[in-house]
């Protein structure tokens, strides 16, 4: 199949040889894990145990909260020590003894307990955005699903973990497609993979005529493309490998599209084949200050500064360690930071590897930022309306279509740093957004109150209805007179249903407002969404209040 | 969250970086040119340079700005070489200071610096020369040794008129806009209009200005795309108009190796600041560039125009950078979306 093409680019160094040489490795048993509570788009999760609770590996700690949340299960065995607003600490026992879930057969296994899983395993992307995987896996509810991609780009210098999980793992994660294909529908599986992971791509190639001997559910397709900076990026790699366009503001389902990360779809094989709940994953450990770089294994929640001393680290040389790839990741201020969900490498670099950015000179127009742009922006432009603070133009110019990639800040000869820039211009007009937000959050809130108490009051209704009727057929058989109105049931049941599709509207609005602004709380909908369950539930309630006055109608 | 911003990988050549290859890319052009036209052109070039750094360095002052920092870009710098290198052979210094400081201290600095000015620099000096002191302007020697007689009293602008009109000779376009109606083209070129080897000379200059821009788009430090969009249109045009007259009008290939054409292609017309920025946009800017040239030469009463045309282009600019936007990724046009503003 050939490879379509995506605009502009860049060819960093990949410097991924670094990483890549080692074999997989599993890093030893932390005797602490942090487990922050938000590691996922979307609501924090509740802590659902006490200090002194004793907990083994995968015991959930924390339940999530509202649609777009995830649980977060225990990555060690030991004691929960301390529980703050926004992490859990367990103390090891140093012994890792786990509580699993039954395993399941995907093939056989019911959809639903499917999806369930997947929910109570607390499974989330693991790429980078860190979406809830079953949320994902419903998309199909709303959008026709036809192909699922994974992404084994990996597109990013440095980072090596989706090769080494391929490496190592790729049967289970081609099965762990083919579970997600069925769970949305796909028919086709396309595998996109850089063509600079030659060892991923043998071991993929040798799985595909295995597969394709077997009757899979779903087809698979390996497509291996040009090591190009960010081909990874979903919309770039969608682009790619099937010539579809994401619209703008969009999602890949719109174009019939599901992207996964090897990693997820392990990490879900494993939770329904396994039991596992996701408390480990395959973290990168590179940069020069490391003594022995490779990949490993890690439990979520072990700090940054206990993992790095164990795979042995040079203080000497050691100017900062960065979260993710060079390109798009973030360094870290304090090394006590966890290991969490989505950290997907670490970089522990010395100065002259990743060196400070030079000063910022003025933009002298030379372009070279658009003609890098994956996303065809005109980066100069939003750059002086960013620095003017021009919200109308930096919107009218499509700000919100920049994926963040730094392709302009790299090539950009004034050193000006673009992406901060915009990043910080998003923020603001985010905030900006949420202030009006506010006033209408208001009414929402208003109009839930209003809804919760029709509900009650349907509920009530019925509760008297049905003391009334039980009453009357006990005490009076003879009269058969009916003293309570009988609604039309025809129209209750078109209300029932019109609510019914207003619940479900609302939930596609959620999950469509999170998918697209993980970083976002998304508060106010999920107030529609309560506001549209209570109408459902009264008008359930009132339905159910006619149907009992109507048979006892007919029933003498 | 840290000060450092993404990417951490950051290698890209510097501004500085970029100018500096600019200037050196001029040095095969400054080489031959001087070869056939003596000292003369290096002391342009000196002379400009250093004005321009006092410029810059005298406004930064006045404008409390860091001094170094802004000269260690060396657009100043490039500024200066590039006016210098556009002026008559031996050109008194006071001329060359007026071009320097109307190209650096109005054209750039009044308009705030490296990055803010509208109009290409050197060639508002240039044009500012061309218009203010036409005879100084026009004054260009035939083909002439190394070291020519007069070359010390002609920079100090201590030679008589009467000295410089026995100096002077013409360029080709030069000569050749003034042949007058009468006569034509080939009664022209076959009464020897001009010293033996000046065309060969113009023709060897213009070459090495192709070299030092080929070496600028080898190394990506400048895109191909203004060069070639108004080379191509000035071929394109002039063949038109040779075709329609072949008697009155200058062939093609006459265009391309006499005057700026080649020096303004890479040198003049590809400065960033001023140009159209999307690669749309810069084929149009280029093109434009490349049809203005070839009208004024042939129509018009300049016998070379690259410097105008470059200045009728800038001032084009805002509207190529709007008609040329590219079309986002999954947008449906390429128009900016003016119904979006902030809440």
């Amino acid at each position: 199949m050939p490879a379509y093409e995506f605009p502009g680019g860049i060819y960093p160094p990949e410097r991924k040889e670094r990483s890549n040489q080692a074999p997989l490795r599993t890093a030893p048993l932390p005797k602490v894990v942090m487990l922050p509570l938000s590691q996922h788009t979307g609501k924090a999760a509740l802590p659902c145990v006490n200090v002194g609770d004793a907990v083994k590996t995968g015991t959930l700690v924390a339940r999530r909260d509202g649609m777009v949340s995830a649980n977060v299960h225990a990555s060690i065995s030991g004691t929960v020590i301390e529980i703050t607003d926004s992490v859990i600490i367990i103390q090891g026992d140093g012994e890792d003894r786990w509580a699993t879930l039954p395993p399941l057969d995907w093939r056989t296994a019911e959809r639903d307990t499917l999806l369930q899983r997947l929910d109570d395993s607390g499974l989330i992307g693991l790429g980078g955005a860190g979406f809830p995987t079953y949320i994902k896996a419903q998309v199909n509810e709303h959008h026709a699903i036809d192909t699922l991609v994974v992404n084994a780009a990996e597109c990013e210098p440095y980072i090596t973990a989706d090769d080494l999980t391929l490496r190592h793992y790729a049967a289970d994660v081609l099965e762990g497609a083919q579970l997600l294909a069925r769970l949305c529908g796909a028919t086709h599986i396309i595998v996109g993979v850089e063509d600079n992971k030659p060892e991923a791509i043998q071991a993929l190639q040798a799985l595909l005529t295995v597969i394709a001997n077997s009757e899979p559910l779903a087809s698979v397709t390996l497509k291996i493309i040009e090591t190009r900076y960010p081909s990874g990026g979903e919309r770039q790699l969608i682009k790619k490998l099937l010539n579809r366009e994401v619209p703008s503001g969009g999602l890949p389902a719109d174009i019939g599209v599901l992207c996964h990360n090897p990693g997820t779809l392990l990490a879900a094989l494993q939770a329904v084949r396994d039991g596992l709940p996701l408390v480990a994953r395959v973290v990168t450990l590179t940069g020069d200050a490391i003594t022995q770089p490779g990949n490993y294994w890690v439990r979520v929640g072990t700090s940054v500064d206990a993992l790095l001393a164990q795979v042995g680290v040079d203080d000497e040389q050691l100017h900062q360690v960065v979260v993710g790839g060079p390109m798009m990741g973030t360094p870290l201020t304090s090394l006590e930071a966890p290991v969490t969900k989505t950290t997907n490498c670490l970089i522990a670099a010395t100065k002259e590897e990743l060196p400070p950015a030079p000063a910022e000179a003025p933009c002298i127009r030379c372009g070279a930022c658009e003609s890098v742009c994956p996303a065809q922006l005109l980066p100069q432009q939003l750059h002086w309306y960013a620095r003017a603070e021009n919200d109308a133009a930096l919107e009218a110019h499509h700000l919100f279509d920049c994926i963040e990639c730094g392709a302009c800040s790299y090539v950009c000869p004034s050193a000006i740093p673009l992406v901060q820039d915009y990043r910080s211009s998003k923020q603001r007009i985010r905030h900006k957004r949420i202030e009006t937000a506010k006033a209408e959050h208001a009414k929402h809130r208003f109009e839930f109150r209003q809804a919760r108490l029709v509900r009650e009051e349907a509920e009530k209704k019925a509760r008297r209805q049905a003391r009334l009727a039980q009453q009357q057929s006990a005490s009076s058989d003879a009269t058969g007179t009916q003293t309570a109105p009988v609604a039309d049931l025809r129209s209750l049941r078109i209300a029932q249903t019109a609510a019914k599709a207003a619940v479900r509207k609302a939930e596609k609005v959620l999950a469509r407002a999170a998918a697209q602004d993980p970083q976002q709380r998304h508060d106010d909908l999920e107030t529609q969404l309560a506001t549209a369950q209570e109408n459902l539930k009264a008008a359930e309630a009132r339905l159910a209040d006619a149907r009992a006055a109507s048979e006892q109608k007919e029933a003498p | 969250m840290s000060m450092m911003h993404a990417p951490q990988l950051g290698k890209a050549p510097s501004t500085a970086h970029v100018m500096r290859w600019v200037i050196a890319a001029t040095l095969p052009g400054l080489a031959v040119m001087t070869l056939y036209f003596g000292l003369g052109i290096l002391s342009n070039v000196l002379i400009a340079a250093l004005w321009a750094v006092a410029a810059e360095a005298l406004v930064l002052r006045l404008r409390h700005r860091p001094i170094w920092p802004t000269l260690n870009d060396s657009s100043a710098l490039l500024t200066g070489v590039l006016l210098g290198a556009s002026l008559p052979p031996a050109s008194p210094w006071w001329l060359i200071g007026v071009g320097v400081i109307a190209a650096v201290v109005v054209a750039k600095q009044l308009y705030g610096g490296l990055g803010h000015n509208p109009f290409n620099p050197a060639m508002v000096g240039y044009a500012l020369l061309l218009v203010s002191f036409p005879t100084h302007m026009t004054l260009w020697a035939p083909p002439q040794s190394l070291w020519p007689d007069s070359l010390w009293p002609q920079i100090m602008g201590t030679l008589t008129t009467s000295a410089l009109d026995g100096l002077s000779g013409a360029t080709p376009l030069d000569a050749f806009k003034h042949k007058g109606d009468a006569v034509l083209a080939s009664e022209f070129w076959a009464s020897s209009p001009l010293p033996d080897g000046t065309l060969n000379a113009w023709r060897n200059i213009a070459l090495a200005w192709l070299a030092g821009g080929v070496v600028l788009i080898a190394k990506r430090l400048i895109s191909w795309h203004i060069p070639v969009a108004m080379l191509g249109s000035m071929m394109l045009l002039s063949a038109l108009f040779y075709a329609n007259d072949t008697s009155h009008f200058g062939s093609p290939l006459f265009h391309l190796v006499t005057g700026a054409t080649l020096f303004g292609a890479f040198f003049i017309a590809t400065d960033p600041v001023s140009a159209a920025t999307s690669r749309q946009g810069k084929l149009l800017y280029g093109a434009g560039i490349g049809v203005l040239v070839i009208l004024i030469r042939n129509l018009g009463g300049y016998p070379d125009a690259v410097a105008f045309a470059v200045l009728l282009m800038n001032l084009c600019v805002p509207l190529l950078d709007i008609v040329s936007v590219p079309r986002p990724v999954g947008q449906a046009t390429a128009r900016p979306d003016e119904r979006k503003s902030a809440p």
